[in-house]
């Protein structure tokens, strides 16, 4: 109960935070945009029956963008801002604390998916049908939460590393390949598809593409909960770093640095 | 287990340098706070102040020794003694100054395991104690530093803490301000709630603390009653003239109470004095030579370690 309460207090301290700092959210006024490119280039070259992907694709690359850039920094902000101290000092899990903060940052970014389909709507015209409402829901659901689990990674991770911009710079266009967001990860070279299959973000691609094809879906339960086990991977390592952070700053002093 | 608020033992921090010997911030603190007792903390920057609050605190672990509070072991019940103290840093960093002071106070309350309700009242009781209230819900990038620092003490006191460790909590605050941060360390002191102060300010210390320890290098040099502290504040004085003729200089030289004249270039020269009373004589000499450009101050922190410290040595 005092976790979910710490939780609680958590999201609703990051919703305000939001709200007070839109520019955590500049990749939703990229996402419009993307949509715009990817459909005018699948209209342009005659590929009408792929336009959901080109809808579906700057949604999932919102969801990574939006944690690897964001949720990624949250330690660090905090430390430069001097309350990561405050909140070692504090009786809450700074865990807990860090976790709840990116879930909430995690399920915004899930916007992206809305714009998206509306750009297409009032851009193109085109209203990309959801044959498989669920599934489609239940996907951005686990999704999100596999990617809070990482984020929580990244945010231990990037304490710890320096030279961080480059790297968050650095990774994101790998993910989009090998996380299916850009083409499906079928159509990856072969030696590629194994080293995707790790990757949670491929899963979630592909389920949300099988979720607006009318087909029936294989298999989507295990599918589903591919997603959440290797979001529960990064979540455990998210924990376990966060909690090697917070050791390791007390002990070399380095929780109060800009 | 420990009987003080606060307690170290021999306690030491070193950090590790690149090609070079450690630096010591700590060397063997022996240090006891009683309960209840506001206490001022004395020293120049560097001296381990701010190292031995962040081990109280439990943000920092020390290299050797121990500290307790509230007889609890900073590194082995850290969880322990986190409940029992509040922390307040000096300066501006430290608070979310996009959120509003009351945003900050009920995300901090939550924290300390008062959320939703009963964060709401505290955070409104806490604004209302340090006279913010009025102005909860504008941005704290707006406010002066010195409503920025009672948001810190605002903040420090979520937790209903019993031991409460105030790390330069005046630093940026009008005359004004520091009254009332010194009225309100008094209802602390009623609430019988033990304080530790660090400080540069020596008037500060003498008028908040029951006790004053001085710390210089990491090692406790130290402790006094704050009206010694007084006594050497009005002891340690110089008055800065310019023009005197050498022949007063010589006779002012000889009045009792001057420690030295000093040259400071530009026809300026300092004279120091180490007894009460002797500036106002220093003053009537000069004047009396018909000597107008003059000014007076009292010695600074290090000052008063350089001539006090250094030749009678303390109680420990």
């Amino acid at each position: 109960m005092r976790s979910a309460g710490l939780i609680a207090a958590a999201v609703r301290f990051q919703l305000v935070t939001l709200r007070r700092s839109p520019g955590d959210l500049l990749v939703l006024v990229t996402t419009p945009l993307l949509t715009v490119t990817f459909l005018a280039i699948l209209r342009g070259a005659g590929r009408h029956d792929v336009q959901a992907y080109g809808v579906l694709a700057p949604g999932v690359m919102a969801l990574w963008s939006i944690g690897v850039l964001v949720c990624g920094q949250i330690i660090d902000t905090e430390r430069a801002g001097g309350t990561l101290e405050l909140l070692l000092a504090s009786p809450a899990a700074t865990a807990l604390v860090v976790f709840g903060r990116i879930a909430t940052v995690t399920v915004c970014s899930l916007l992206a998916i809305a714009e998206a389909w509306l750009v297409a709507l009032v851009g193109f015209g085109v209203l990309v049908p959801v044959p498989h409402p669920w599934l489609f829901a239940a996907t951005l659901l686990c999704g999100a939460a596999a990617t809070a689990g990482w984020a929580t990674a990244m945010a231990g991770t990037f304490v710890l590393a320096r030279s961080t911009r480059l790297f968050q710079n650095a990774i994101s266009y790998p993910v989009f390949v090998l996380g299916g967001a850009l083409v499906p990860v079928a159509l990856l070279p072969v030696g590629l598809r194994w080293l995707s299959r790790l990757v949670y973000l491929s899963w979630v691609s592909q389920l949300l593409r099988d979720a607006v094809r009318p087909a029936a879906v294989a298999h989507p339960l295990p599918r589903l909960a591919m997603v959440i086990g290797l979001g529960a991977v990064g979540l455990g390592v998210g924990l376990v770093l966060v909690r090697r952070v917070s050791a390791r700053v007390r002990a070399t002093g380095e929780a109060g640095l800009a | 287990m420990s009987d003080g608020a606060i307690r170290t033992s021999g306690l030491r921090r070193e950090f590790p340098r690149r090609k070079d010997q450690p630096r010591v911030a700590l060397a063997g603190l022996d240090l006891e706070i009683p309960a209840g007792e506001v206490h001022g903390l004395l020293g120049p920057n560097g001296a381990g102040k701010t190292t031995l609050c962040k081990i109280l605190s439990t943000v920092l672990l020390p290299s050797g020794g121990q500290a307790f509070v509230d007889g609890c072991d900073v590194v082995a019940q850290a969880a322990a003694v986190r409940p029992r103290i509040g922390i307040v840093l000096g300066g501006e960093r430290g608070l979310y100054t996009r959120l509003t002071a009351r945003q900050n106070l009920r995300y901090w309350a939550a924290m300390y395991g008062r959320g939703g309700r009963a964060g709401q009242l505290l955070a409104d009781r806490l604004l209302d104690r340090v006279g913010l209230l009025d102005r909860a819900d504008e941005r704290v990038e707006t406010y002066s530093r010195g409503m920025k620092q009672r948001v810190h003490l605002a903040r420090g006191l979520v937790g209903d803490p019993r031991v409460l460790i105030l790390d330069e909590p005046t630093v940026g605050m009008d005359p004004v301000a520091a009254r009332e941060f010194r009225a309100l360390v008094g209802e602390l002191r009623a609430e019988r709630r033990t304080v530790l102060l660090t400080t540069h300010d020596m008037a500060e210390a003498e008028a908040v603390c029951d006790r004053v320890s001085l710390i210089d290098g990491g090692r406790l040099l130290g402790t006094a009653d704050p009206r010694t502290i007084g006594g050497w504040l009005g002891a340690f004085e110089h008055v800065d003239v310019t023009g005197a003729p050498a022949a007063v200089l010589a006779q002012v030289e000889t009045l009792p109470g001057v420690s030295g004249v000093t040259e400071l270039g530009s026809g300026r020269h300092r004279i120091e004095t180490d007894r009460s009373g002797a500036t106002q004589a220093v003053l009537e000499v000069l004047v009396a030579a018909g000597l107008t450009r003059l000014s007076t101050g009292t010695a600074t922190l290090e000052e008063v370690y350089l001539k006090v410290i250094g030749e009678r040595g303390l109680l420990v």
